[in-house]
């Protein structure tokens, strides 16, 4: 019955090992920050990094083109603006004013490239379990498990 | 009719007090008469809140717009079927349907419980089931009302949300909430149970039944969910690890579990305490789900609001926490187990190898679902961890899993059972080999893929062997299609269950196919000509305006021909619904067969129609998925039924509809309880 316990304490330590190590090894690869414009803005650290970012789309400088699958914008802050060239399906519910959720880098000429949109949905609570979304082609490719190969 | 729905609420919050009380009054005074009060309350509630939901849903059906609710959430011109899903498209509606349904299944509950067993048992499930009806209730009369009339009633409705327009929407959250509602009923149970501190396992049965329904119920409704998110949400995928989705699974791993270890519980006496608090973490989860997507407190993509009633839920979740905790540890002793453990290559062990694994997946879903709020409590920032920190660890551990259910019929208790394990993998392991090299030949250099594929052979030939070895014992004094008939029939555990295991695999397939080898792209095309897209030749032929019921259609016709020169014509259209301009809605055309799916989704297209951008997605091995939900059910059900042929043999006898009577007047003898299974060879097992 001893050996049984020994050998149940070593599974148990060499599963958890594994279990963590794939979870930090996931996580490293996995973690975004959320940040406004303006904590974005006014700390360096995250220039350099893939972030997701929420803020108010300016009605000026708005162009939006689902056909060849890009919009330009500005995106505002409490107090500062960032100009935003966005790629990919434009969800269905963008235009200017609203908040939307963009998640991409900054390039090298201080204008943000981002992949990923979503949309916030304008009223509060819409649906039993779900509510609406509007997920972009961008997300997918590193939504399906495949990826975790 | 709008106040009687409310008076109804409100006799509801009555009934449930009542019910509360006389539980406690017949613990106090040993009155079979209290306890049978309580027992109509419980019925009287789930009659009250059912005629809420008819004054509700007449209120829907005729537009009567003196209802906040249904101003919100629906208008004229909507068709009546989803009339009747806006009863759940928002807060009040999906709360008061899930305690309906809560209150209902309560109802079955509380009148078939176990006539033998003491009044404080008893009592201790319908005080709990009442208590947790009382919640609902409560917070549907005075913080959630659909009933709560319109400021000023308007001349036509909001509108459904377009997304919610769609016919899974119908299904997917009754089936949902029923699987999150039904974990209340073996929670109670065993709360009864343990209050009476009862050291036998007699109750698992019942409640084992129940969760089993309720995981059935869970698993349709995730399985719905998925595919409404995949020709809904237009991305091409079916699961995003969003936060609401996730909700859904960590109850569903947890009664995994539980449905799995209960089974060594019932035949070996172990697991117990593990058990129990497998149980309390479900029915936990299922509330904690629904705070979750209640409360805003984690951003989804999904965008919730902020709302009051997470307070309410979240004060309700740890009263429940508290509750459980106390209750297990209160009575730890008569829980310890009578066994010990025997061997990890028996059944036993490999059981405890699924708890564990399912336990792990539970806690790394659960930990990346908070994240964002844990990061933000310890370092003012917020994080998300994305799919990938998901996948990296769900992908490994499920697939070992489906590895543990593939070995699963060769499993046998004893000293006996590594030797028999060897012996009987010989084959299913030679089938994996061939498989595994089968689809590296066939050009699939994918690790998951081959893994997946000699998982799969290996548990097909498995279950295959163990079934055909009854079927040919069995065969040879008996006709054989009654022989097959018998065997499931005298076994419905035995082979539902390994019915659920293909439908798993299946779903493993397509998961798996669908990940690994997807194809998506942007398309550019003009009116008139083609482009090669994964050995498909897409032709636009067309984009052309139309109106549809309630909404204004631009609809892109395009015909795929594959390599071997069928076409099929794809219609992919964005909608603009009347009552909701400033959002289009993409309805994605898919081609679909066994071996792919052509997931076609209009992206955008410029004035005049000269440049249309479509994005393009062959998905292999979708239909597996859904396939797979359909097996599933199919088994669990087999799980559920009581045994057919006994059913014949006793029909003079009144019967009483619900198995888990059926199972009591079967096998009356609390021994014969334990060995249902007639076919001696399977109770050797």
């Amino acid at each position: 019955m001893n050996s049984m316990r020994i050998k149940l304490a070593v599974g148990a330590c060499v599963f958890m090992a594994a279990i963590t190590y794939l979870a930090f090894a996931g996580a490293r690869q996995a973690h975004v920050y959320h940040l406004t414009v303006d904590q974005f803005l006014s700390d360096g650290q995250y220039r350099a990094q893939r972030v997701r970012l929420c803020g108010t789309v300016e009605t000026e400088h708005f162009s939006s083109s689902p056909a060849s699958l890009a919009a330009s914008f500005v995106l505002k802050g409490t107090r500062v603006e960032l100009p935003v060239q966005y790629h990919g399906v434009i969800p269905g519910l963008f235009q200017a004013g609203r908040d939307v959720v963009i998640e991409g880098q900054l390039n090298g000429q201080g204008v943000f490239a981002a992949d990923v949109m979503m949309t916030k949905c304008a009223s509060k609570y819409e649906s039993a379990g779900r509510a609406p979304t509007d997920k972009p082609d961008a997300l997918d490719a590193a939504v399906k498990l495949g990826s975790a190969s | 009719m709008n106040t009687l729905g409310e008076m109804a609420l409100s006799f509801a919050v009555l009934a449930s007090a009542v019910a509360i009380g006389a539980s406690m009054i017949s613990v106090r005074f040993q009155s079979a008469r209290a306890l049978s009060a309580a027992r109509w309350c419980v019925a009287a509630l789930a009659v009250m809140l059912c005629v809420s939901s008819v004054a509700l849903i007449i209120a829907l059906l005729g537009g009567d717009f003196s209802l906040d609710y249904v101003a919100r959430f629906t208008d004229r011109a909507l068709p009546a079927g989803y009339k009747l899903a806006a009863f759940w498209a928002g807060q009040e509606g999906s709360l008061l349907l899930w305690a309906v349904l809560l209150a209902v299944l309560s109802t079955i509950a509380v009148f078939t419980l176990n006539r033998q067993q003491s009044i404080g048992q008893s009592a201790a499930t319908i005080a709990t089931l009442s208590v947790v009806c009382a919640f609902f209730a409560l917070l549907i009369l005075f913080a959630a009302n659909p009933f709560a009339a319109s400021a000023d009633i308007p001349n036509d409705g909001n509108g459904l949300n377009p997304m919610l327009q769609d016919s899974a929407m119908i299904a997917h959250p009754p089936l949902l909430f029923l699987g999150y509602a039904g974990f209340t009923i073996p929670f109670a149970l065993m709360v009864g149970a343990l209050v009476a501190g009862r050291r036998d396992d007699r109750w698992i049965d019942a409640t084992r039944r129940w969760a089993l329904f309720a995981w059935l119920f869970l698993t349709i409704g995730i399985v719905l969910g998925a595919q409404w998110a995949y020709v809904e949400l237009g991305w091409g995928g079916y699961w995003a690890w969003d936060p609401v989705e996730n909700a859904s699974l960590l109850p569903w791993l947890t009664g995994t579990a539980f449905i799995h270890s209960l089974m060594v519980q019932q035949h070996r006496g172990m697991f117990r305490i593990w058990n129990a608090v497998l149980l309390a973490v479900t029915f936990v989860l299922c509330i904690f789900g629904t705070y979750l997507t209640r409360s805003g407190i984690v951003d989804s993509v999904h965008g919730f609001g902020e709302s009051l009633i997470g307070t309410f839920f979240l004060a309700f979740l740890l009263v429940v926490v508290v509750f459980s905790v106390g209750l297990i540890i209160w009575r730890m002793r008569s829980l310890r187990s009578q066994r010990k453990l025997e061997g990890l290559i028996g059944r036993d062990g490999v059981f405890l190898a699924t708890n564990v694994l399912l336990g792990a997946m539970t806690l790394v879903v659960l930990i990346g679902t908070i994240f964002p709020v844990i990061s933000r409590a310890f370092t003012g920032t917020s994080t998300t961890l994305g799919p990938p920190f998901y996948n990296k660890v769900v992908a490994p551990a499920g697939l070992l899993l489906v590895a543990l259910m593939a070995i699963g019929p060769l499993l046998s208790y004893g000293k006996e059972a590594a030797r028999r394990l060897a012996r009987g993998s010989l084959i299913p392991g030679l089938a994996a080999i061939v498989a595994g090299v089968a689809v590296w030949a066939r050009g699939f250099h994918n690790a998951w893929a081959v893994a997946c594929a000699a998982i799969a052979a290996a548990a097909l030939t498995a279950a295959g062997i163990d079934f055909a070895r009854m079927l040919i014992a069995r065969s040879r004094d008996e006709n054989p299609l009654l022989a097959l008939f018998r065997l499931i029939d005298g076994n419905h555990r035995r082979y539902g269950g390994q019915l659920v295991h293909m439908g798993i695999l299946s779903i493993v397939i397509g998961v798996t196919g669908s990940s690994v080898f997807n194809t998506n792209q942007t398309l550019q095309l003009t009116p008139g000509h083609s482009t090669n897209f994964a050995g498909f030749k897409l032709t636009l032929n067309s984009i052309a305006e139309g109106r549809g019921v309630n909404y204004e259609r631009t609809e892109a016709n395009v015909t795929a021909t594959d390599a071997d020169g069928s076409s099929i014509t794809l219609k992919p259209e964005r909608r603009v619904y009347d009552k909701w301009e400033e959002q289009t809605s993409s309805i994605v055309a898919i081609g679909s067969n066994w071996k792919r799916d052509l997931y076609l989704n209009l992206a955008g297209w410029d004035e005049g129609g000269q440049n249309v951008a479509i994005q393009a997605i062959v998905n292999p091995l979708v239909n597996w998925i859904w396939a797979g939900g359909w097996v599933l059910a199919i088994g669990a059900l087999i799980c559920l039924i009581p045994r057919i042929e006994g059913l014949f043999e006793k029909a003079a006898v009144p019967q009483r509809t619900f198995p888990v009577r059926q199972e009591a007047a079967k096998a009356p003898s609390p021994r014969g309880r334990r060995s249902r299974n007639p076919g001696p060879a399977v109770a050797a097992r």
